[in-house]
């Protein structure tokens, strides 16, 4: 079994890859150009070329790393310089071991019984679910004051800036002068969560809650009035205040 | 064969008969702390010890044992809902925050009425700003 130790402890591949790596490091210079990697035509090249080059005026003065155009070819390498890629890496036999006793499928199985005896990942909705930002962007609400006063002034901000115009307002002046809406509906379905209206709101009235299981088996039970996000508003006003105090330090 | 270990361990704290209370609805068996009770009768249980369940990242930590029979996520209450779905770190219970923001104009929650007569359907909040013509014929005058 000492194959399967060693493969895995380190893994044939890697071993290999590492074993190709610290030869190029090591013979970079030497590893300039090899006979099976250079054209034909070079190949033919004569040995001193006598074709007049002309001089290159903006050369910079720097040591050029590549060869230079007359240079001779094959270069001066020595028989025995060429580099093995494969040398320090696994034998033939090795890798014909660890092929025909299926060392990597071993190594994967060995995988999956750990996760067999590990808590299992799977969350279990709707009885436990996974974490949510405070800033999540859900169901619309209208949020009021602390008095019960509503906070939408209709400004129409929100209406201008909504990407997909979902939203539509109406408004007049109350009996006490001041202007709120009369109508403000949301299409849900024509939604698409960006979250700009409650950027674009000066008063945080309109918000987006961290509900997101309002799914609705009809279609124009989707198109939200202002009776409907006022209630939403008011049935889950704690968590919107608190969501947002935990978010004020950034906003 | 799912973590035995787990499911042995957990049987023996809570009880076969809890135990196979969660069999029938999480599907799994969990033990941990109780941490409350909210309105409406369901309960919510916590464990933070990472070798028992998936710690925060994932969210087996916090969960929830519905009262009802016929389940649905939408039971939760806002207050739990922010514990449950891992926004506020303490219960509603011991939340100074969401305890000092709560109105006192906060209206009750209720579940998602989708598929039941108490299903919304919208309607207008203005007045129309037409209406259908109504014929008047008035009365022919004869001699």
């Amino acid at each position: 079994m000492s194959f399967l130790r060693a493969g895995l402890a380190a893994g044939p591949s890697s071993r290999l890859i590492q074993a190709r790596l610290a030869s190029v490091g090591a013979h970079s210079m030497l590893a300039r150009r090899m006979l099976s990697h250079t054209s034909r035509l070079q190949a033919q090249a004569p040995k001193h070329s006598e074709v007049h080059h002309p001089v290159d005026h903006l050369a910079m003065p720097v040591k050029v790393r590549s060869p230079p155009l007359d240079a001779s070819f094959p270069p001066d390498t020595k028989v025995g310089d060429e580099i093995d890629p494969y040398k320090g890496g696994p034998s033939a036999i090795e890798k014909a071991v660890h092929l025909f006793f299926f060392t990597e499928i071993l190594r994967g199985m060995w995988i999956v019984i750990e996760q067999f005896f590990r808590p299992p990942y799977t969350i279990m909705y709707p009885f436990e679910k996974g974490p949510l930002s405070p800033r999540f962007r859900g169901e619309h609400a209208l949020r009021r004051y602390p008095s019960g006063e509503e906070r939408c002034i209709a400004c129409k901000l929100c209406e201008a800036i909504c990407p997909a115009q979902a939203i539509t307002i109406e408004s007049e002046a109350r009996l006490d002068g001041s202007r709120r809406t009369t109508r403000y509906d949301i299409d849900m379905t024509k939604c698409i969560y960006c979250g700009f209206c409650q950027e674009a709101c000066p008063v945080d009235a309109i918000v987006e809650t961290q509900n997101q299981e309002f799914s609705t088996e009809t279609r124009e039970e989707l198109l939200y009035n202002k009776e409907k996000l006022l209630a939403n508003g008011d049935r889950a006003e704690a968590e919107i205040a608190a969501n947002l105090h935990a978010d004020h330090v950034y906003r | 064969m799912v973590s035995l270990l787990r499911t042995i361990r957990s049987m023996r704290r809570v009880g076969l008969r809890e135990w196979w209370h969660q069999m029938q609805y999480i599907g799994d068996a969990k033990s941990g702390q109780f941490i409350g009770k909210d309105q409406f009768g369901n309960r919510y249980f916590e464990n933070l010890n990472p070798e028992e369940e998936i710690p925060a990242l994932l969210g087996r930590h916090r969960w929830i044992d519905f009262a009802q029979h016929d389940f649905n996520a939408t039971q939760v209450p806002p207050e739990w809902h922010a514990w449950l779905s891992h926004i506020r770190k303490d219960p509603p219970t011991e939340d100074r925050v969401m305890q000092n923001l709560s109105p006192p104009w906060k209206a009750p929650w209720v579940e998602n009425l989708t598929g039941t007569r108490g299903a919304f359907k919208t309607y207008n909040t203005t007045k129309p700003k037409y209406e259908a013509w109504e014929p008047k014929v008035s009365a022919r005058g004869g001699p």
